[in-house]
C-alpha cells in the first residue's frame, strides 16, 4: 500500500504548465482565404449573368405555358326572377344570410389543356390578421371535441343564443367561403371535383372526425354562427369529404398570407371524355350561389380558371427577375472591369511597396 | 533604538504614500515610544498562551461565490444588465394572455438558456480562483507547538502563533519579529512586491526578544504584545511587548515584517502573528477589482440605448397604425370578430409590438460576446510563444471582457523594476587606468588577470582597483557548501563584490574590526577605521581603512561628478579616457560608478578622526555636521578607473518597445526608482536614444515647477510642430505639483506631445494618477504593466491592466485583467491577441445586430400587409430558435477562428495595429452603416419572394398555400442570406468555419424535416405538419433559394469589390501579399530609413536646449546609478560593525 503511494506521489510529480503544441490551441488551423479581387469575382459575375438570363427565359416561358382566366363576379346581376336587375351584393347587404344566384357568360379565348383548376379569389380580405390566425381549436380540428373550447377562438367560441360550444369553433371557420360556383357550357354541367384539393398531410394529420356518427358527435354544439348549414352538411355525399374532414374546410384553415389571395376550390373532372384534355376554347357559363358578403370591406370575389406548369400558376415574376439579375451581373461585371484596368496599377504598386515602416493609410 | 525608529518613520511620512495611504498621508502618527490607546480600541496578544478573543485565522478568499451565494449573487449580476433585464420584461410580458404574437414561452426558453450558459461559465472560473486561493492557502509554515516545530497550512495560522519563516519564503501573515540567524535580530527583507524598490530592506526585532536564538528559549518567553488594531496603513505600526516581570519595550514598523514581503539573505527568522488572513496589511489594502468595461462595450451600449429609441418608435408607429386600421375595418370586416374585442386599447397593442420588434436588440449577443470572450481568453492562456519555460508560466487572462481592448492601446504605462528589467545586477565591464577590461569565462583568460601577473605597468593600480571593489561596501559574505554567498542590501554592490571576486580578489571575512580578502591567494587583513556611509545627496561611500602594509588609505566610489571634483588636481592620468569610457559605458545603458583612492597621512587622519568624532557626537545638526567632516577627507582623490554594471533587461525589451512604437503606442515609464536608474533603463531599453532632447523636471516649488512647464510648453509651439521626439522625464515631488489643480492641463498637454515619458521616485499613487490623467485627458485606450504590489494601483485604474507573473510576487498578477510572464510578450499580446481579438469581436457585435436586424425588420414588411394587427409571418418557434440555434454558430466562428494575417505577418508589420488602435472596424458610422445594410437585406428577402409567391400557387398540381409557407421561403432565405454575408466578412475561412456556416443552414432544413413530424404527438408548431414535403416540392422554392441570396449579397460584394479595388487598406495589401506569396521577405527587406534620426542629430548640435541642470546632464551622459536604502533601520555603518563571520550563526532550532 505504500508502495504504491510512493509511486503516485512519483507520477504526480511537477506537471508542466506548457500548453500543448496543437494547431488548433495555437490558432494555426489551416484556412481557406478567399480575396475578394475584380480578378476572382468578374469572372463569377460573367457566370452568373450568362447562365441567369436563359433561366430566366425559360422560366418567363414556361409561366406562359400557363393558362388563367379571372372573373370577378363581386356585383354580378342576380339572374333570380324575383330581384331582377339588382346586384347580388345589394340583394345580400338587404337580405343577410340569404342566397342569391347569378350567371355569367364568359368566352374562353384559348384552349385550357392539361389539368384545369378552379380558384375563388378575395382581395382586400386580411385573412393574415393576427386575432384571426391564431382564433382555432387545432384539438377540435383532430376530432377531439370538448365542451371548452380554446380560449383563442372567442368571441366565436360559444353561440351567444343557446350558449353552446361551436364546433369548428373560431373566425376562421366561422367565415368559410360559402359561395357555390358551377361551370356549364350550352346548359350542361360540367363536371368539377372537390377532393385533392388540400395538402394531403393536413388531411392525413390535423383534420379527422370524432370516432363514430359524425352527427352522434356533433349533438351538444352549435354551428358557427355565420354558417347556413351544419360541420356534417358539407358534403353529404361523401363523408371522407364531409365535417372536419372536408377539404373545402381544410383549404380555407390554411390561411393566406395577404390581404388578396386565392385558394384551390375545384378539380375539372377529366374522366368525362368531353373534357379530357382540359377545357377547350368556347363559350361557357359560370353559376353562382352568392352568398358570401364582401363589398362591406370594399372586398371582391373572383372565380379563376387555370391551367399550371412546373412553377404553378401563371407568375412572370421569377422569369424577369432572373433576366434582370443576369442583365445586372454583365453590365456591373463590365464596368468593374474597366475600374478594375484603371485602378490595378496603382494598387499592384501599393502592395510591392509595403514594408514595416509604410506609413498606415 | 526608539530614536532610530523615529527617524524612519518621519523619512517614511515624508517619502511615500503607499497604496491605498492617501488618508494616512496627513494622520498624525502617534508616539512610537510608547502605546497607550484605550482598552477596547488595542489588541492584545498573548504569548505562548490562549488568547483573550478569537481572532480571525489566516485564511483568505477572493473568489466572488461559495455554494450558497452563488444563486442570488449571480442572478444579481446577470439582471445588472440592461439587455437580460430587458429580455426578462419581454418574456414577463409573454405572460399576459392575448398579448404575444409569439406564444408565452419564446423568449424565456432562450434566455434561461442563456442564463445557464453564464452560470457555467461563471462557475468555472469561480473554481480556478478557489483552487488559486487553496494553493495560497495550503501553502506550509512551521509553528511552535508545545516545545516543538510542526508544519502546518497558512491558512491554520492564526494571531499569536510563534513561526519559524526561512530564507526566500513569502511571510504569511503580518509579523513581528523575534530574532534571527543575522546578528542583533536583523534580516533583510525584499519589499519589490510592495513598493518597486529594488534594494532590500533591513529589520530588526527589538534587544529583548534577540537573545531568543533557540526553541526552548521561545517557549519560555512568557509576555504579551499589545499593538493597534488592523489598518491599512502599510507603513505605521504601534505596539509595545510587555513581558512579564521585564520593562516594557516599543514595538514600530521596523519590527514589522508584512504579509507580500519576502526572507532574503535570512536564513530564518522567528516571528509572532499579529495580523492574520483579511486583516493584514496587504489584504486592508487590496481593493476589489474596478469592474472594467471595453470599448467596444460602452459603444454597444449606447447603440443598444439608440435600438431601443428605435424599437419605441417603432411600437407607437405600429400601435398607432393599428389602431386607426382598426377603427376603420372593425365595423366592415365582420369576419375578424374585432367588435368586442380590446384590440383597439392602445396600450396592448404597443406591448404586442414591443414583444414583435423586440429582438431587433440581438438576445443571444451578451452570451455569445462572454463565450467568444471566455474562449479567446483560453486562447490567450493556450498560447505557447506566450509561455515562459523558466518559471512555467503560461499567459494567462484573467478578466475576458477585455480581449479587444487589448487591440485599441494607445498608451503603455509600464513599471520599471521587475517589469522592464530583471532585477539583477551584473559586472559587465570596468575601465582601469583607462584600459576596458571584460571579464572573460574564466578569471585566468581575462585580460585583467594576465596584467597583473605580467605585471603590466598599470597592474598596481589594477590590483588597488580590485582590494577597492572587494574591501569598500556594505556586503556581509557567508561560506556556502557551493562557495560564498554575499548578503547585500544594495545589488549594485553585491555585483561589484561579486565583480572583484571574479578576478581573483575574494571578499570572504568580515568582522567588527577588519575585513579580509583572499586576493590572488594571498590572503589580506584591511583594519576598517571609518565608514562614511552612502546618500543620494552624497552619492558616494568612502571607507577608511588600514592596510595590512600599515598604510591608512580612503576608498571611495560614487558618481563621477562628485568624484571628478575632488580628484588630485595633479592626477590628470586617466581623466578623459576614463570619462570616455563613463561616455561609451552609458550609451549602452550601463550604470557606472567611479572608483577612487586617496593615501592619507597618519596625522592628518588623527587629526579628522577628532572632527568627525565630535561631529558624529553632536546633538545638533548632526547629519550635516557628518557631511562637511566627510568632505574634509575626501580630497586629493586619486582616480582608479569606473565600474559598468547591467541592471539586466529581460529579454527582448528593447526590440519589443521598439515594435510597440512602431505600432503607433506611446510608452512611458513609471518607477519608484531613482532618477538615474530610470533614465539609464530609458537607454538600454531604447526607449530614449541619443539623438532624442530629453527635457528633465526636477523642482522643488509649485512656482518652479510652473515656471519650467510653461517655457518647455513655450518652447514647442514655437519650434516646428510635429516633430516631437522629445523624452520628458520627471520625479515625484515635481510630479505632485504639476497633476495639481492649475497646472494639470499645461502638464498634461506637455507629456502628450512628448514621445517618451518618464517619472521616476513615484509613489504607487502618483502611478495610478498620471494614468489617470492620461486616460481622462485623451479618453484613448491605456494600459498598465507592472509585477508589483506598488503597481497594484496603476494597474486597476488603466483601462487594461497587466501583471508580470512567475516571479515570486502575485499581487499585480492577481489584480491584472491578464498576466504573462516576460515584459516581451506584451508584443504578442498586443499586436496578434489584441488586434485579432478587435477585428473579431467588432465584426461578431456588427454581425449580430445586422442578423437581428434583417430577419426582425421583415416582421415590420409585413405589417404593412397583415393590417398592423401584429402577426408573425414565422413559426413561433422557428423564430424563438433564430439566434440560439439557426444563426447561432457563424458568430462563434468569427468571434473564435477569423484572422485577417497570420501572427507573425502581424509582428513584422507593427503598424498592421493602427487601424484597431483608431477603431476604424467598429464604431459609430460603421454600426449603421451595417444597420443600413440589414436593412436592405431585409427588403429584399421579403418582397422578392412575396412577388414570385403572389399567385398563391406554387406547385404543379394546382395547390395553394398560406402565410407560413410564404413566412418558411423567406426565414429560409434569411438563413441562407445571414450565413453566406457571414462568409462574405470571413477571411479565414477553417474548417470549423465552414461546419459552423454550411451546418446553420443544413440544421435550420433538418428543423423543418423534424418539426413538420412533430404536430400532433407534441402540441407545438399546429401550423407546420407536411411543410417539408410542401416546400421542398415546389421548384419555386429552389428558384429562390438561387436567385434571392445572389441578389441580396450582390450590393454587398460589389461595394467590397470597389473597396478593395479602388480603397485598398495596407492591411488588405499585406493580406493579399501574404496569400499571394508566402514569402514576405521580398517586402520586407527594403532597407530602413535612418534619416529622421541623422535629421534630430543634427538638429541637436544646432538647436541645444537650455536644461535645468548641467550637472543631471552630466551624469546623464555618465551613466551613474547606484541603489542603496537609506535611513534604514540600521545604517550602514553599523551592519559592518555588528557581523562576524568567523562565528557561526546560530541554527534557529
Amino acid at each position: 500500500m505504500s508502495m504504491r503511494q510512493g509511486e503516485g506521489e512519483a507520477n504526480v510529480a511537477p506537471k508542466s504548465k506548457r500548453p500543448s503544441d496543437s494547431a488548433f490551441k495555437q490558432q494555426r488551423l489551416p484556412a481557406w482565404q478567399p480575396v475578394l479581387t475584380a480578378r476572382t469575382v468578374l469572372p463569377t459575375f460573367f457566370v452568373i449573368g450568362v447562365l441567369f438570363i436563359p433561366i430566366g427565359v425559360v422560366l418567363l416561358h414556361l409561366s406562359n405555358t400557363a393558362n388563367e382566366l379571372v372573373i370577378d363576379y363581386t356585383r354580378c346581376k342576380s339572374s333570380d326572377p324575383g330581384n331582377a336587375g339588382i346586384t347580388c351584393a345589394d340583394y345580400l347587404q338587404a337580405n343577410t344570410g340569404k342566397q342569391c344566384n347569378c350567371n355569367i357568360n364568359f368566352n374562353l379565348t384559348s384552349d385550357f389543356r392539361g389539368d384545369v383548376y378552379m380558384y375563388y379569389g378575395l382581395t382586400n380580405y386580411y385573412q393574415n390578421h393576427r386575432r384571426y390566425v391564431k382564433s382555432r381549436d387545432d384539438m377540435q380540428l383532430l376530432g377531439q371535441l370538448s365542451q371548452t373550447p380554446s380560449t383563442d377562438c372567442a368571441p366565436f367560441a360559444y353561440n351567444p343564443e343557446n350558449q353552446l360550444p361551436i364546433a369548428p369553433c373560431g373566425a376562421i371557420a366561422n367565415s368559410l367561403f360559402n359561395d357555390t360556383l358551377k361551370l356549364t357550357q350550352g346548359g350542361v354541367n360540367i363536371n368539377l371535383l372537390n377532393t385533392g384539393i388540400a395538402w394531403p398531410s393536413d388531411k392525413r394529420v390535423k383534420f379527422h372526425n370524432p370516432e363514430g356518427s359524425l352527427s352522434q358527435a356533433l349533438k351538444g354544439f352549435s354551428k358557427p354562427i355565420f354558417w347556413q348549414q351544419g360541420l356534417d352538411e358539407l358534403d353529404p355525399q361523401n363523408p371522407e369529404n364531409n365535417g372536419f374532414q372536408n377539404e373545402d374546410l381544410i383549404v380555407w384553415m390554411r390561411t393566406a398570407a395577404l390581404p388578396s389571395f386565392r385558394k384551390l376550390y375545384r378539380r375539372l373532372d377529366q374522366t368525362n371524355n368531353n373534357y379530357a384534355k382540359g377545357l377547350m376554347a368556347g363559350e361557357y357559363t359560370l353559376n353562382v350561389e352568392y352568398r358570401y358578403p364582401v363589398v362591406s370591406f370594399d372586398g371582391t370575389k373572383r372565380m379563376i380558371l387555370s391551367t399550371t406548369s412546373v412553377l404553378g400558376g401563371k407568375n412572370p415574376f421569377l422569369g424577369i427577375a432572373y433576366i434582370v439579375v443576369g442583365a445586372i451581373c454583365i453590365t456591373l461585371g463590365l464596368g468593374l472591369l474597366l475600374i478594375h484596368m484603371r485602378c490595378s496599377r496603382s494598387s499592384n504598386m501599393e502592395m510591392i511597396n509595403v514594408n514595416p515602416h509604410t506609413q498606415y493609410s | 533604538m526608539p530614536s532610530v525608529s523615529r527617524l524612519r518613520l518621519s523619512y517614511r511620512r515624508t517619502e511615500f504614500t503607499g497604496p491605498g495611504l492617501l488618508n494616512a498621508y496627513d494622520e498624525d502618527i502617534t508616539s512610537s515610544a510608547g502605546f497607550d490607546a484605550e482598552d477596547g480600541e488595542r489588541r492584545v496578544i498573548i504569548l505562548n498562551g490562549t488568547q483573550p478573543v478569537k481572532y480571525c485565522n489566516n485564511r483568505i478568499t477572493t473568489a466572488k461565490y461559495n455554494i450558497i451565494s452563488f444563486l442570488p449573487s449571480f442572478l444579481f449580476e446577470q439582471f445588472r444588465r440592461y439587455s437580460n433585464c430587458f429580455f426578462l420584461l419581454i418574456a414577463l410580458l409573454q405572460q399576459i394572455p392575448d398579448v404575444s404574437p409569439t406564444g408565452r414561452y419564446t423568449t424565456l426558453v432562450p434566455l434561461m438558456f442563456i442564463l445557464s450558459v453564464s452560470a457555467i461559465k461563471e462557475i468555472i472560473e469561480d473554481v480556478k480562483r478557489h483552487r488559486a486561493d487553496n494553493e495560497i492557502n495550503h501553502r506550509p509554515i512551521e509553528r511552535l507547538e508545545n516545545g516543538t516545530w510542526s508544519t502546518v497550512r497558512w491558512s491554520e495560522l492564526t494571531v499569536g502563533d510563534i513561526i519559524k519563516v526561512t530564507i526566500n519564503t513569502f511571510f504569511p501573515a503580518d509579523l513581528i519579529i523575534l530574532s534571527s540567524s543575522e546578528p542583533q535580530a536583523m534580516c533583510f527583507i525584499e519589499t519589490a512586491n510592495l513598493d518597486g524598490e529594488t534594494n532590500l530592506k533591513i529589520r530588526q526585532g527589538v534587544t529583548a526578544t534577540a537573545g531568543l536564538l533557540e526553541t526552548k528559549d521561545l517557549t519560555m518567553l512568557q509576555g504579551r504584545i499589545e499593538c493597534e488594531l488592523p489598518n491599512r496603513h502599510l507603513y505605521e505600526f504601534n505596539g509595545v511587548l510587555r513581558e512579564y516581570g521585564k520593562q516594557s519595550v516599543p514595538l514600530g514598523n521596523d519590527q514589522v515584517l508584512q504579509r507580500g514581503a519576502m526572507l532574503r539573505n535570512t536564513a530564518w527568522v522567528f516571528a509572532v502573528v499579529v495580523y492574520s488572513g483579511q486583516e493584514t496589511k496587504l489584504m486592508k489594502n487590496s481593493t476589489s477589482a474596478p469592474l472594467k468595461r471595453s470599448t467596444v462595450d460602452k459603444l454597444t451600449n449606447t447603440q443598444i440605448l439608440m435600438l431601443f429609441m428605435i424599437l419605441i418608435s417603432l411600437c407607437i408607429t405600429s400601435g398607432l397604425c393599428n389602431l386607426f386600421w382598426t377603427r376603420e375595418h372593425s365595423e366592415t370586416d365582420w369576419y375578424l370578430g374585432l367588435s368586442d374585442f380590446k384590440s383597439m386599447s392602445l396600450g396592448y397593442n404597443l406591448l404586442t409590438f414591443f414583444i414583435l420588434y423586440n429582438n431587433l436588440i440581438p438576445i443571444s449577443l451578451q452570451v455569445t460576446l462572454e463565450l467568444v470572450r471566455f474562449l479567446q481568453a483560453i486562447f490567450i492562456n493556450y498560447d505557447i510563444e506566450m509561455y515562459y519555460e523558466p518559471s512555467d508560466t503560461p499567459a494567462m487572462a484573467r478578466t475576458s471582457n477585455l480581449n479587444e481592448e487589448l487591440g485599441m492601446v494607445k498608451y503603455i504605462f509600464s513599471d520599471k523594476t521587475g517589469t522592464l528589467t530583471q532585477n539583477v545586477m551584473a559586472f559587465k565591464k570596468c575601465s582601469i587606468a583607462g584600459h576596458v577590461y571584460i571579464p572573460q569565462r574564466t578569471p585566468e583568460e581575462s585580460l585583467l588577470v594576465q596584467n597583473i601577473l605580467r605585471r603590466h605597468e598599470t597592474a598596481e593600480v589594477i590590483e588597488e582597483f580590485l582590494v577597492l571593489l572587494s574591501v569598500c561596501h556594505t556586503v556581509i559574505p557567508e561560506r556556502g557548501d557551493e562557495g560564498i554567498i554575499y548578503h547585500a542590501a544594495s545589488p549594485d554592490e553585491r555585483a561589484l563584490v561579486e565583480g572583484a571576486h571574479f578576478f581573483g580578489y575574494v571578499f570572504d571575512t568580515r568582522t567588527p574590526e577588519y575585513v579580509e580578502i583572499n586576493a590572488l591567494g594571498q590572503r589580506r587583513r584591511y583594519q576598517v577605521l571609518n565608514v562614511l556611509e552612502f546618500t543620494s545627496a552624497r552619492k558616494r561611500m568612502s571607507l577608511i581603512v588600514r592596510t595590512p602594509e600599515g598604510k591608512i588609505k580612503l576608498f571611495c566610489k560614487g558618481a563621477d561628478s562628485v568624484i571628478y571634483e575632488r580628484l588630485s588636481a595633479h592626477d590628470l592620468q586617466y581623466r578623459d579616457r576614463t570619462l570616455q569610457h563613463l561616455e561609451e559605458f552609458a550609451s549602452e545603458g550601463l550604470r557606472t560608478l567611479c572608483l577612487a583612492v586617496a593615501d592619507i597621512q597618519p596625522d592628518v587622519y588623527e587629526e579628522w578622526r577628532n572632527t568627525y568624532h565630535k561631529a558624529a557626537t553632536a546633538l545638533q545638526y548632526r547629519e550635516r555636521k557628518l557631511e562637511d567632516a566627510a568632505d574634509l577627507i575626501e580630497i586629493n582623490l586619486r582616480l582608479l578607473g569606473a565600474t559598468a554594471i547591467e541592471d539586466r533587461l529581460q529579454d527582448g525589451v528593447p526590440e519589443t518597445i521598439a515594435a510597440l512604437l512602431d505600432a503607433g503606442i506611446f510608452i512611458w515609464v513609471l518607477t519608484g526608482d531613482k532618477q538615474e536608474t530610470a533614465i539609464n533603463i530609458g537607454y538600454s531599453c531604447k526607449l530614449i536614444s541619443h539623438a532624442m532632447d530629453i527635457i528633465i523636471l526636477n523642482e522643488e516649488s509649485l512656482d518652479a515647477t510652473r515656471d519650467v512647464i510653461l517655457r518647455h510648453f513655450g518652447e514647442f509651439k514655437s519650434s516646428t510642430a510635429n516633430d516631437t521626439n522629445v523624452a520628458l522625464v520627471i520625479d515625484g515631488t515635481t510630479l505632485k505639483y504639476a497633476l495639481s489643480c492649475d497646472l494639470r492641463g499645461d502638464f498634461q498637454e506637455l507629456c502628450l506631445l512628448c514621445r517618451v515619458v518618464i517619472c521616476c521616485r513615484v509613489s504607487p499613487m502618483q502611478k495610478a494618477e498620471v494614468v489617470e490623467m492620461v486616460t481622462q485627458s485623451t479618453k484613448a485606450v491605456t494600459l498598465a504593466i507592472g509585477d508589483g504590489a506598488n503597481d497594484v494601483a496603476m494597474i486597476q485604474k488603466a483601462n487594461v491592466g497587466i501583471g508580470i507573473s512567475g516571479v515570486e510576487g502575485l499581487q499585480a498578477a492577481c489584480a491584472s485583467d491578464y498576466s504573462i510572464a516576460q515584459f516581451r510578450f506584451l508584443q504578442r499580446l498586443l499586436l496578434v491577441h489584441g488586434a485579432w481579438n478587435y477585428a473579431r469581436i467588432s465584426k461578431l457585435i456588427l454581425y449580430s445586430f445586422y442578423k437581428n436586424v434583417c430577419l426582425y425588420v421583415i416582421e415590420l414588411w409585413f405589417a404593412l400587409y397583415s393590417g398592423w394587427s401584429g402577426q408573425i409571418l414565422f413559426e413561433r418557434w422557428t423564430i424563438g430558435l433564430y439566434n440560439v440555434l439557426f444563426t447561432a454558430m457563424p458568430p462563434f466562428a468569427m468571434g473564435l477562428f477569423e484572422k485577417f494575417c497570420t501572427a507573425e505577418t502581424m509582428l513584422k508589420y507593427p503598424m498592421l495595429y493602427k487601424p484597431s488602435q483608431n477603431a476604424k472596424f467598429f464604431n459609430v458610422k460603421v454600426f449603421w452603416i451595417w444597420i443600413f445594410n440589414a436593412l436592405l437585406h431585409s427588403v429584399f428577402l421579403f418582397w422578392l419572394p412575396m412577388a414570385a409567391y403572389t399567385s398563391d400557387t406554387i406547385w404543379k398540381d394546382g395547390k395553394t398555400n398560406d402565410y407560413l409557407m410564404m413566412g418558411n421561403m423567406v426565414y429560409t432565405y434569411v438563413i441562407v442570406t445571414v450565413c453566406l454575408k457571414a462568409g462574405l466578412i470571413t477571411n479565414s475561412w477553417t474548417w470549423l468555419t465552414h461546419v459552423a456556416i454550411w451546418g446553420s443552414i443544413v440544421i435550420w432544413f433538418v428543423f423543418v424535416v423534424i418539426y413538420s413530424h412533430c404536430f400532433p404527438f407534441v402540441n407545438l408548431g399546429s401550423n407546420f405538419p407536411g411543410m417539408d414535403i410542401m416546400l421542398l416540392s415546389t421548384p419555386v422554392f429552389y428558384l429562390g433559394l438561387v436567385l434571392v441570396p445572389i441578389t441580396t449579397l450582390l450590393i454587398d460584394v460589389i461595394c467590397k469589390l470597389i473597396h478593395n479595388t479602388v480603397f485598398k487598406t495596407l492591411t488588405e495589401a499585406v493580406r493579399e501579399t501574404e496569400i499571394r506569396r508566402n514569402d514576405l521577405a521580398e517586402v520586407m527587406n527594403e532597407p530602413r530609413s535612418s534619416f529622421t534620426e541623422t535629421a534630430r542629430l543634427l538638429r541637436n548640435v544646432f538647436t541645444r536646449r537650455a536644461n535645468t541642470r548641467v550637472e543631471t546632464e552630466l551624469e546623464l551622459s555618465h551613466g551613474y546609478a547606484f541603489s542603496q536604502e537609506e535611513g534604514g533601520v540600521v545604517p550602514q555603518s553599523i551592519i559592518i560593525r555588528s557581523y562576524d563571520t568567523n562565528l557561526p550563526k546560530p541554527e534557529g532550532n
